[in-house]
């Protein structure tokens, strides 16, 4: 081995790569197994692009999810590797294989350190990408998929290929320029596929458009948080105690997310360790204290109290009109059926299903029609009734607070067919 | 008492500032790590992840640099190293036991002035950068800025004006007796709160937040990246640092010789900031600005009153 | 000893600065070009012995060009060096009216008979300044900041098209605001 200091200098520094995870539509088992696998090596996960060192794709291809990876791929700097992540099980293996192919790239960049100004969007198929005025490759992962008819219209004058905000009139009033940004699918702690258009002015938001991917031809399983009662549905027969544990772990994983958002990491990090107890073999008995516990210290902060309540407040109406029928609808009667209330009724139906965790008579009754996000056997899957509020919400909310909203409501896009998809166990590594 | 230091004082600040910074640092990066994976069993696995942010230094310097599209390359260059300079510039005036690199008489207003500097090198950064995120995260920044600035300032001002000094080693020599944070709590208070939201630090780190991906360093890699958040330690450092001078007594204190108190002191406050990131979630600006402005300004200026009246009747 | 190169340096950079504001095509630069401007203009002050104006030259205009950051995001989304644009407007008039008032500050400079200095430069030049503000000139000052502070609040009463009958309600009897944006006291 003739490694140069260099690159036995980098390959030191690589021991631990961050990383990005590309989760996409149908992939919530694999991103879990991810999210287990990760704090258990000490790698860093990586914001975004810029950061990153290492992408694991997980999901579903033919979702339109491989362009947008792809996307997330160009905007990373040497040295890099991929791989494409189709079964949990696999995950550790394929973290291995690529961080051999990790250490293999950065042998190959080894002796120079080029600065190379990464396109990754060239005016041909920049529109495709940024659907407006291009952002930066970072800007990758919040990017749609496909362009969009409203903007073709501002034609592509200005600088590379990028079209100049327009103006339009504001909340206040006043006419000011007006920017179309395309959020999702890949940001961090966000609803999977997921592409909300928004026009924004300033941190406002002046309108809001749901964009969610196409049923991909892979479904070959039920939706992973709805799974239990899908089956109890076809007549299978489903122990409570294995539904309360996936109904526990389901909200605790959007509270997760909920608290990242927040801005409050510690919390957010045992929200999903307590889920990984709910979902591997803790013992049922030790499960409701560590839910407890998780309830008390997030009931007990005035702060989040204070920076959520009366955001996005959903009124019973709206929510039945919708035909929202999950903790979002419940939340409505307790509370204010806002940020705060729905996070209130998470903890309070986490709590609850903890209790239940060891009961092994088979699920029955209402109980077996309804899933973490509502009733599955209505006229539409309780993810869509979630997605149709949105919009409504959203308008004239501010940047940071849309982000709370969308994550309280936390639509689950595996769940909008009733089965989803779990790809076949294939893995891809890349290095470059 | 407070002497300017000596020419090779001036050499040594930095690399005492990037210490602390890296002890800071650690620090934080073993309580984070609990978080997610449960306590650390043994002291080897400790130390492992208090050196998480070298690794993490090591990792981004030997990447390879890149760029975004239409990326504005000076500004963001000017932004990336303004941050950790003014950090610098700042805790030019820290006394270290009682001498400090420099004592000028505006001691107090340069660290002030020094500070809203930081204001504009997150902009830039995050302008410069060209991706809506960076942007969003920029100018939350001004946001937060015209948020805490004022109560800040009206605690600045109680330090001085209990001391009847800008100087910085005057306002530590008025504290002999008693320390301020004693008769002047609400200011120390306030200041610990903005020492944080100037660092974009903890509950305030809503410009650089998980929500926007990193905010206004979301497009930084390699070195740049290093340099914008190293300068955010280094700011947070010298903010909680800036506190002990002026509320907590500097150098004072029995059988310790003063430049160890300024340690100890430091160290303490910085303990407590960052202990602070751990138990609470972020402050958003369009929450704090009505507090800030409505409750924390008349506190503070109740606050600067009661300490007028007192120095009048001294 | 320094102090005479210093002085050329600043001077210089300040008027490169200025320039170069004219320069560029840019918001961002253009701003951040006299932010540098200004702020070699408050070194300048600082070599001539008084610290506290100098620095609150410095602390004043970075959180001024701070702030229009906030109106350059308002008016242009658009970041970085995407879309330039021309700094320069009503050339002609602008020229006529930047060449008279140098030619008035230089001949101000010129012609007028400067005192020379009577007694020595006080050991604290920023206690000086406050007293000659804060002693013969406070009815000027506190005038001063009354008015100014009086503007700022019209300003903004006639910028803003909700009032307090907006929020409060016609008796202003409502227990909360109704605002777009909840703050954070919870009125």
């Amino acid at each position: 081995m003739d490694l140069t200091p260099l690159v036995r200098l980098r390959r030191a520094a690589l021991r631990r790569p961050a990383v990005l995870v590309a989760a996409g539509p149908g992939a919530t088992r694999v991103r879990l197994a991810v999210e287990r696998e990760l704090p258990r090596r000490g790698w860093p996960t990586a914001h975004g692009p810029a950061d990153a060192d290492l992408l694991v794709v997980a999901g579903d291809p033919g979702t339109g999810h491989a362009e947008w990876a792809a996307g997330v791929w160009d905007a990373m700097g040497a040295p890099r590797a991929r791989v494409a992540v189709g079964a949990a099980e696999r995950v550790a293996d394929a973290l291995d294989e690529a961080h051999r192919a990790l250490l293999a790239a950065c042998r190959a960049t080894g002796g120079g350190h080029p600065t190379v100004e990464r396109r990754p969007q060239e005016p041909g198929r920049g529109s495709d990408l940024t659907a407006h005025r291009r952002r930066s490759p970072g800007a990758g992962p919040q990017h749609g998929r496909t362009g969009h008819e409203e903007h073709t219209g501002h034609g592509t004058s200005g600088v590379a290929g990028a079209a100049m905000a327009e103006r339009a009139d504001d909340r206040d009033g006043l006419r000011l320029d007006r920017l179309h940004l395309p959020l999702g699918p890949m940001l961090p702690d966000w609803p999977a596929g997921l592409v909300l258009r928004l026009a924004l002015q300033g941190d406002v938001i002046q309108r809001a458009a749901v964009e969610t991917p196409p049923p991909s031809a892979h479904h070959t399983r039920p939706a992973y948080w709805d799974e239990p009662w899908l089956r109890a549905l076809r007549g299978e027969t489903v122990s409570r105690g294995a539904a309360a544990r996936r109904l526990c772990a389901a909200h605790l994983d959007s509270l997760g997310r909920l608290l990242a958002v927040a801005g409050w990491g510690d919390a957010a990090a045992r929200a999903r360790s307590v889920r990984d107890a709910a979902l591997t073999d803790t013992p049922a008995a030790e499960l409701p204290p560590l839910v407890d516990a998780l309830a008390r210290r997030v009931r007990r902060s005035w702060v989040l109290r204070r920076s959520t309540a009366g955001l996005g407040v959903l009124t019973g109406a709206r929510a039945v009109a919708a035909g929202a029928t999950g903790p979002a609808q419940t939340a409505t009667e307790d509370g204010h059926g806002d940020v705060y209330g729905r996070l209130l009724a998470w903890l309070a139906g986490a709590e609850r299903a903890s209790a239940e965790s060891a009961d092994a008579r088979p699920l029955d009754g209402p109980a077996a029609r309804t899933g973490p996000r509502g009733a599955l056997d209505g006229p539409c899957p309780p993810s869509r009734a979630l997605l149709d509020l949105l919009p409504a919400l959203l308008d004239g909310a501010e940047f940071a607070g849309a982000r709370l909203i969308v994550a309280s409501l936390d639509p689950d896009l595996d769940g909008l067919v009733t089965s989803a998809a779990g790809s076949a166990d294939g893995t891809e590594v890349r290095g470059g | 008492m407070a002497d300017p230091g000596p020419l090779w004082s001036a050499a040594l600040l930095p690399a005492l500032l990037i210490t602390a910074a890296a002890a800071t640092a650690g620090l934080d990066a073993v309580l984070t790590a609990g978080a997610a994976r449960g306590r650390a069993g043994t002291v080897r696995e400790t130390a492992s992840r208090a050196a998480a942010p070298v690794r993490e230094v090591v990792r981004l310097l030997v990447r390879q640099p890149r760029r975004t599209t239409a990326m504005d390359v000076t500004l963001l260059r000017i932004g990336v190293v303004l941050l950790p300079t003014t950090a610098v510039l700042a805790a030019a005036v820290l006394p270290l036991g009682f001498r400090a690199v420099g004592d000028p008489d505006i001691g107090v207003v340069w660290f002030n002035a020094l500070e809203a500097l930081a204001w504009a090198a997150v902009w830039l950064t995050g302008w410069a950068s060209n991706s809506a995120l960076a942007l969003i995260g920029g100018y939350r920044f001004l946001a937060q800025g015209l948020a805490y600035e004022l109560p800040h300032m009206f605690a600045l001002t109680t330090a001085a004006l209990g001391a009847g000094s800008l100087r910085v080693g005057g306002v530590v020599d008025a504290q002999a007796g008693l320390w301020f944070v004693v008769w002047m709590p609400v200011a120390f208070v306030v200041y610990l709160v903005s020492a944080m939201a100037m660092a974009f630090w903890g509950p305030f780190d809503q410009p650089v937040g998980r929500d926007v991906s990193g905010g206004a360093g979301a497009e930084l890699s390699g070195a740049d990246r290093v340099l914008f958040f190293g300068g955010r330690w280094l700011l947070l450092v010298v903010a909680a640092a800036v506190g002990v001078p002026l509320f907590l007594g500097g150098g004072h204190g029995p059988w310790l010789p003063g430049w160890a108190w300024v340690l100890v002191k430091t160290a303490a406050v910085l303990a407590v900031l960052v202990r602070v990131r751990h138990l609470v979630p972020a402050v958003r600006m369009d929450r704090y600005t009505e507090i800030a402005w409505l409750v924390l300004t008349p506190l503070t200026v109740l606050q600067a009153l009661v300490v007028a009246v007192v120095v009048l009747g001294r | 000893m320094t102090d005479g190169p210093l002085f050329w340096v600043l001077g210089v950079s300040a008027v490169v600065g200025g320039v170069s504001v004219f320069r560029f095509d840019s918001m961002a630069r253009a701003t951040y070009a006299l932010l540098f401007s200004l702020l070699c203009v408050g070194g300048e002050v600082m070599l001539l012995g008084l610290d506290y104006l100098g620095v609150v030259i410095v602390l004043m205009m970075t959180v001024e060009m701070a702030v229009m950051g906030v109106f350059m995001i308002m008016y242009m989304m658009n970041p970085a060096g995407l879309t330039p644009m021309p700094m320069l407007h009503n050339r002609r008039g602008a020229t006529v009216i930047s060449l008279v008032v140098l030619a008035g500050l230089t001949a101000g400079i010129l012609l007028v008979p400067w005192p020379s200095r009577r007694g020595r430069p006080p050991a604290d030049a920023t206690e000086q300044l406050g007293l000659s503000l804060m002693g013969p000139q406070m009815l000027t000052m506190m005038t001063l900041g009354m008015a100014l502070f009086a503007t700022i609040v019209a300003t903004v009463v006639l910028a803003t098209r909700r009032g307090r009958y907006d929020r409060l309600g016609d008796g202003l009897g409502a227990r909360h605001a109704d605002d777009p944006v909840r703050g954070g006291v919870g009125r």
